[in-house]
């Protein structure tokens, strides 16, 4: 277990969450395929980083996007792929477009406020509970009347929900396409 | 293997069940083999296990909520750290106090700072970032920094009338670019100069002197040593000397850039109201703004400079750069110009490079990626705020 890689991979990789997803959208023809897309990206660079620890983190994640994507279409596991303008630019926009990093603490728990404000009612009653004022679970239960298997259960759904909307939030939580964004797939979440 | 979102359910399943207690060391273990079974569970368990912890701010938003309260949606503007809603002043507030501040963003306060005290004249600091700030004796007004730029010219073509009659021309022309062109010229004296877009050099080379009149645009002179004969580039009031060095002199009206990657150039100014002006040094690696009150300079890595003229190779390169900014420079070399709508739009802050080239391909990556919508006319592009 290698915890300075760990730790690497949430600073330097998972930072970049909502620009790699928004980028695998625009050029990935297949929607339902990103999810998928982006588990492999991230093993192809967290065993890459094992081996080697890039120099440029953003740079080396999106070339290894494209790379996995070339791939694929080379083995025909994809038919088509939708060609975005000029591939060459897109290149080097997603370099640097947005600065993740730069967030301070107080946009950080902005982000994470509204993250967790798009938690169904439930799920974030039982996180508030459980996370903030770190209730035992059993607690939580007999407040909410519900079994302990539940509330484990919601907080599950919580933690995939939160991350999914915090590394996956933009820069600006103004944007109404981007919000539009993050409720459509909210709304499939809690469908599926 | 199992798809992506098994894995992550497989995942949020352990780490819920981990955080609800009851944790046995037997429980870790099969975590442990769960985790060393594939690289795709560890990274899906990392990402959710980070996002958790992070979550563990929230905590920060309780002061003021009863216990056992949950708040409602989007209740946190009365919270002290106002997440959302975000009004200007707390926006101030956090430029002043947000802890990490980078040196860029720190030298950009300096250079704010600076600015705010010297009211009385604009600061044209929209490209540079982390400078420092030399202010000048006297502001002066930006009609007698034309009637000096004037008078400057005057002179020059007077001393290179001289010069002429003194020393015998070796050559003497003049050079320019269209907009969207760039022209790379070899000097009589082994010296290179590349023209930027829209751009216009003199040229008087003697025997004893080299001379360069930039009229307006950009220059990136790669000059061949020859320590007998300066090479000066003469742009408005202001005079940049080079003995063999690479550097490049850009006029923007009243306002001066001189971006040095090899060796060391001096930069001087003309008098003003009689009284001679400090002669400032630039070693390789320096970025220069002489605007009309006082000189700015900043001392960076050469890699850094190299950016400044990295449109010599056909790119811009914005890092945190205002859009405002940004889109000035793509205005430099076309002609269907990008106008920004509305200030909002200005302020986003930009960074990549990009083929000056292909305003388009610019402008519909902006859309993609940033709250911008653009609005196509046939001789300009507008950005609004989306």
């Amino acid at each position: 277990m290698d915890t300075a890689l760990d730790a690497w991979f949430a600073d330097e990789i998972l930072v970049h969450e909502a620009a790699l997803v928004h980028y695998l959208r625009r050029v990935w023809a297949h929607i339902d395929d990103v999810h998928d897309l982006r588990q492999e990206i991230y093993v192809r660079v967290y065993e890459a980083a094992g081996r080697a620890r890039p120099h440029q983190p953003k740079s080396f994640l999106f070339a290894t996007a494209r790379h996995l994507m070339t791939d694929r279409l080379r083995r025909g596991r994809v038919v088509s792929i939708e060609p975005v303008g000029d591939f060459e630019s897109l290149n080097v926009l997603v370099d640097e477009v947005t600065p993740e990093r730069r967030l301070g603490a107080r946009q950080n728990l902005r982000r994470l406020a509204d993250a967790f404000d798009l938690l169904p009612g439930r799920c974030r009653e039982v996180v508030w509970l459980r996370r903030v004022e770190e209730l035992p679970q059993k607690e939580v239960a007999a407040r909410m009347g519900i079994t302990e298997k539940t509330v484990e259960k919601q907080v599950a759904k919580g933690m995939r929900l939160l991350a999914e909307h915090y590394y996956g939030a933009t820069q600006s939580p103004a944007d109404d396409a981007q919000d539009a964004d993050r409720n459509r797939e909210h709304g499939r979440k809690q469908t599926d | 293997m199992a798809g992506s979102r098994q894995i992550e359910r497989a995942a949020a399943a352990w780490l819920a069940r981990r955080d609800g207690g009851d944790w046995s060391p037997g429980d870790q273990a099969q975590l442990d083999a769960w985790l060393a079974q594939s690289t795709a569970h560890r990274v899906a368990w990392l990402r959710l296990q980070a996002a958790w912890n992070q979550s563990d701010r929230l905590k920060a938003l309780a002061a003021g909520v009863a216990p056992g309260e949950v708040p409602a949606r989007g209740a946190w503007s009365a919270s002290p750290y106002a997440p959302r809603g975000e009004a200007q002043a707390s926006g101030q507030d956090d430029r002043a106090t947000a802890e990490p501040l980078d040196p860029e963003e720190d030298a950009r306060a300096v250079v704010a700072q600076a600015s705010a005290a010297a009211p009385a004249t604009a600061v044209t600091t929209a490209p540079l970032i982390g400078l420092t700030f030399t202010p000048r004796a006297t502001p002066r007004s930006p009609r007698t920094a034309r009637y000096a730029a004037a008078a400057a010219i005057a002179l020059v073509a007077m001393s290179l009338l001289w010069g002429w009659q003194r020393y015998g021309v070796v050559e003497h022309r003049s050079y320019r670019t269209a907009i969207g062109a760039l022209d790379t010229i070899g000097l009589a004296d082994g010296s290179r100069a590349t023209l930027s877009s829209d751009s216009r050099i003199d040229v008087a080379l003697s025997r004893a002197q080299r001379h360069v009149a930039l009229e307006h645009g950009e220059a990136f002179f790669d000059v061949a040593k020859d320590p007998g004969r300066p090479f000066a580039v003469d742009a408005g009031a202001r005079r940049v000397i080079a003995v063999g060095t690479r550097f490049s002199v850009r006029r923007d009206g009243p306002d001066l850039r001189v971006v040095v990657t090899e060796g060391t150039v001096r930069l001087e100014s003309e008098p003003v109201d009689g009284r001679t002006q400090p002669t400032t040094l630039l070693p390789a690696g320096s970025i220069a703004l002489a605007g009309a009150n006082g000189v700015l300079v900043r001392s960076g890595s050469i890699e850094d400079a190299e950016r400044f003229v990295d449109w010599r190779n056909g790119y811009l390169v914005f890092r945190d750069t205002a859009l405002s900014a940004a889109v000035a420079e793509f205005n430099r070399y076309n002609t269907r110009r990008l106008v920004i709508g509305d200030a909002a739009v200005g302020e986003l802050r930009v960074g990549g490079n990009f083929r000056w080239s292909n305003a388009e391909v610019f402008v519909g990556l902006l859309e993609q990626a940033m709250p911008v919508r653009a609005e196509r006319l046939p001789d300009r592009i507008v950005l609004h705020s989306r």
